[in-house]
């Protein structure tokens, strides 16, 4: 299983049964840094977001617990001020106005005050159910329909005034069974709708009025005529119909005839005076502007009439004050001009240090603008992950002591750093000191080289040099055997140490005694066995 | 007489733009109103963002004609910290030739002497009269810019070579005192297309239906709704979505004549239309015959039209027509419609 997972070392029951500290230190650590990855990201998460959301809610139902309970129909404004405002805006300025200042208080508007309250409350629940009902029905079948809500209200009005037209009709035309019946509704239903149009005569309604209104009574006597005849008929109960059919339906040919040789009357009529009034105004504008250029020319030849008699004289006279008036002018031009010449300058030149100056602040403003904006938005960004983390951090268990922990991983680093250092320069001294082995051995054996043939050539002439040569020799070869044993101790030294650390390791391993151990459970089991098997001899 | 026609002249005024960028009116005698101030620092061409320079343009606003003349300044001059100028010339009449010789007379004044002092001594002497020194030794009369030539100034022959038959549509919108909208985005060519159209009624002479150049602000098409006929010239195209401006709209650039649903009806063509169309077509294209001789042709037709007009209405009492009188006559409907809208226009109807 632990294969499995992926742990490099020996396991085996040994491990579990009998075990030694360093194989279980390595097993665990070997395990829990597996388990982190798994378990760390799940527990993260339901710590933050829901705990943040458990509060949220709980503070919610604390603040609506902390307000006191009111009925539906008595919240204040306060509350639900949107509402209100849309009721209100949708009222007329006129129906404002009247509510404003004619209008007397709901407490003084009751003749008994014991009927204030109820009556109010009644209106209020009745709007209220309206309301309701009317959004009631806009959701179901309204946003069925998809029209928006005026047309849908729109279609609702032609819909129900259809109805209540057709249920009209069918009320005033009788059905030929139950006359008698009937017929007192239909009376009734046709004196009140002869009312609303306060005269009997049909053909009276019919040659009065102008078009438009004939338009409209047009339906309404198209209607009365039928509810006429239709009650006729019912009156006369059936006596010769079709005759009476044929005679109604030539009379209202003939009034339509009429009504429409009547529109085109009038709309020639109109035709004509839209003509003749575009004709009239042109010629009143006409005449005004005539009226105006004549007015001007009176009042030049007047003064010239009045300067007539004395005609050359006052001509002289004339155009020497012309000829005045005009120098007059232009002095006063050339005085002005002294005045506004500098201040034209002014001008001009403020404008140009402003548009340099202010083209260079505009660039700033811009610049610092962009900087701001950024700057609040990182600052947004670092407040909310700082709340986040402040959060999680709350959440976390507050019993392991970090401090006392990571101060001693900060010191264990400290040193393994110095002896990091340490080592590197123990083995910067020794790659030293084997370069200067190296170059030595090097000359060494240049320099031996060199001696020897210098030695042999003389050698082969001189007995003492032949002496001294083997003395070289012998030299050289103690040396080296020297070098070669002071090499070797060093070796078996490190190999000693080897060894010692070896020696270290396997104690701890407490093979020993797990070995005695071993051996009793061994002895124990055997004898259990032994035990057993005897057992099952007897039994 | 000199002076009356000086008097037609109402003001003078000079704007001017900067090295700053800023465009100012800076000077004007005797006085411009605030409004017609604003008004002319729009129609100058040194507000409008400085992408055409126009050299010359006129309109009228409220029965004043405006004439400005704009000018680069160069660089040796006394007019230091002034890039270009404009001068507008405001007077009673319609004389663009006239206005603009006199306008260029004052800005070389100004760019000589750097004030305009010295313009104003030429605008008074022209004022007073009537004549002033131009500095190429010869001199500025009055008198030689007779207000005709004006009139005649147009190409009538351009008009119906670009729009052939269609030209009758023109004229009868012109004759029945109709809203005619031109547009082109080029001001140069709205104006010298604009100018011509009254011509085409030659018996009226009356070029105060004309407004070459405008635009559609508010102050404006308040003063274009006064008039109950015109001629209306727009740079702005989206006067095409104003179908409550104009009965027949003219877009000049695609050569094209769209008459508006409203006035289909008083605007029908028939046989008269015809015959006067073929006139006109046979006239112009007439290599021979100079403009002034196609509009006296234009003219003739016409005036044969409104003498049978005339004819009509003397039959009736008190001489003004009524529809019933020209119904008598059974004439073809779109005649008879003509007709009665042309008696309208003439104010022969009775009331």
């Amino acid at each position: 299983m632990d294969a499995d997972i992926g742990y490099k070392g020996e396991i085996g029951y040994q491990t579990f049964l009998y075990s030694n500290e360093p194989e279980i230190r390595s097993l665990l650590m070997f395990l829990v840094e597996k388990l982190p990855r798994e378990t760390s990201e799940a527990s993260d998460q339901p710590t933050g977001k829901s705990a943040v959301l458990h509060r949220a809610i709980a503070a919610a139902i604390n603040a609506q617990l902390a307000v006191s309970w009111v009925p539906l129909n008595c919240i204040l404004p306060l509350h639900c001020e949107t509402q209100v405002q849309q009721i209100l805006g949708s009222l007329l300025i006129e129906v404002k106005e009247y509510q404003r200042d004619i209008l007397l208080p709901v407490t003084t508007q009751f003749p008994s005050q014991s009927s204030m309250v109820s009556s109010i409350l009644e209106q209020h629940t009745a709007e209220l159910s309206n309301t309701q009902e009317r959004d009631t029905e806009w959701k179901s079948q309204g946003l069925l329909s998809r029209l928006t809500p005026q047309e849908y209200h729109s279609k609702k009005l032609t819909r129900l005034c259809k109805r209540i037209k057709e249920q009209l009709r069918s009320a005033a035309a009788p059905s030929p069974e139950s006359v008698f019946s009937v017929s007192r509704s239909t009376s009734e239903l046709s004196d009140l709708l002869q009312t609303f149009r306060g005269s009997g005569q049909s053909d009276f309604i019919l040659n009065k009025g102008t078009h438009f209104t004939h338009t409209q009574k047009f339906t309404f006597t198209q209607e009365a005529a039928a509810t006429m005849t239709s009650v006729n008929i019912g009156r006369q109960s059936g006596s010769e119909p079709q005759l009476q059919q044929q005679e109604e339906l030539a009379c209202l040919l003939l009034q339509f005839q009429q009504l429409c040789n009547d529109t085109d009357q009038i709309a020639a009529d109109m035709k004509y005076m839209r003509v003749t009034t575009t004709q009239v105004f042109d010629e009143l504008k006409q005449r005004e502007l005539e009226n105006a250029e004549n007015k001007k020319k009176m009042q030049v030849k007047k003064k010239t009439i009045d300067l007539l008699p004395d005609a050359d004289n006052n001509l002289q006279k004339l155009q020497s004050e012309v000829e005045e008036s005009a120098s007059r002018v232009v002095n006063l031009a050339s005085q002005w001009e002294k005045h506004r010449a500098p201040l034209i300058e002014e001008l001009r030149r403020l404008r140009e240090i402003c548009s340099s100056k202010s083209s260079t602040k505009l660039s700033e403003i811009k610049s610092l603008h962009e900087k701001i904006r950024m700057a609040t938005e990182e600052a947004k960004k670092k407040e909310e992950s700082y709340k986040q983390l402040v959060t999680e951090l709350e959440s976390l268990p507050q019993d392991v002591s970090r401090s006392a922990y990571t101060q001693r991983i900060l010191e264990i680093v400290g040193n393994i750093k110095k002896q990091k250092e340490e080592i590197t320069k123990i083995l910067s001294d020794t790659k030293e000191l084997q370069k200067e082995i190296n170059s030595l051995t090097g000359k060494l054996d240049r320099t031996f080289a060199v001696t020897d043939e210098l030695v042999f050539k003389d050698a082969k002439k001189d007995e003492s040099v032949r002496k001294s040569y083997k003395y070289l020799a012998a030299l050289h070869e103690n040396c080296n055997q020297l070098i070669q044993t002071i090499e070797d101790s060093g070796t078996i030294l490190r190999e000693i140490r080897d060894l010692e650390e070896q020696i270290e390791t396997e104690n701890c391993n407490k093979t020993v005694a797990n070995l005695e151990r071993i051996q009793d459970d061994y002895k124990a089991i055997r004898q259990e066995n032994s035990a057993l098997a005897a057992k099952v001899r007897e039994g | 007489m000199a002076t009356t026609e000086a008097q037609l002249m109402l003001s003078v005024g000079l704007i001017e733009k900067d090295v700053n960028g800023d465009t100012l009116w800076v000077w004007c005698y005797p006085s411009i109103s605030p409004e017609l101030r604003q008004l002319l620092l729009s129609k100058c061409c040194l507000t409008q963002d400085g992408r055409d320079f126009h050299t010359f343009v006129f309109g009228q606003f409220s029965r004043t004609w405006y004439y400005i003349t704009t000018a680069e300044v160069q660089e040796t001059t006394a007019l230091k910290k002034v890039s270009h100028f404009s001068i507008a010339v405001t007077a009673k009449d319609f004389n663009p030739e006239k206005y603009a010789a006199l306008s260029r007379i004052l800005c070389r004044t100004y760019v000589k002497y750097g004030s305009p002092v010295k313009m104003m001594e030429a605008y008074v002497s022209v004022f007073t009269k009537g004549i002033c020194q131009n500095d190429e030794n010869g001199s500025f009369l009055i008198k030689d810019y007779d207000v005709r030539k004006a009139y005649l100034a147009g190409s009538v022959k351009d008009v119906v070579s670009q729009f052939g038959m269609e030209t009758i549509i023109l004229y009868t919108a012109l004759m029945l005192k109709k809203r005619i909208v031109v547009h082109h985005p080029r001001v140069e060519a709205l104006l010298e297309f604009t100018r011509v159209l009254p011509a085409l009624t030659w018996h009226r002479k009356d070029w105060s239906v004309l407004h070459p150049y405008v635009h559609l602000t508010d102050a404006e098409l308040e003063d274009l709704r006064k008039c109950p006929g015109y001629v209306a010239g727009f740079v702005d195209a989206e006067v095409s979505n104003r179908p409550d401006l104009f009965d027949v709209f003219v877009h000049l650039p695609d050569g094209v004549i769209t008459v508006s649903q409203g006035a289909k009806e008083a605007m029908t063509m028939g046989k008269l239309h015809k015959d006067i169309a073929h006139v006109i077509v046979q006239s112009a294209q007439d290599a021979d015959r100079s403009d002034s001789q196609v509009i006296k042709d234009i003219s003739i037709k016409t005036k044969e039209v409104l003498t049978n007009l005339f004819a009509l209405a003397e039959a009736c009492e008190d001489s003004k027509l009524t529809l019933d009188a020209l119904k008598q006559h059974r004439f073809p409907p779109a005649t008879e419609n003509f007709l009665f809208h042309l008696a309208a226009a003439e104010q022969l109807l009775r009331v």
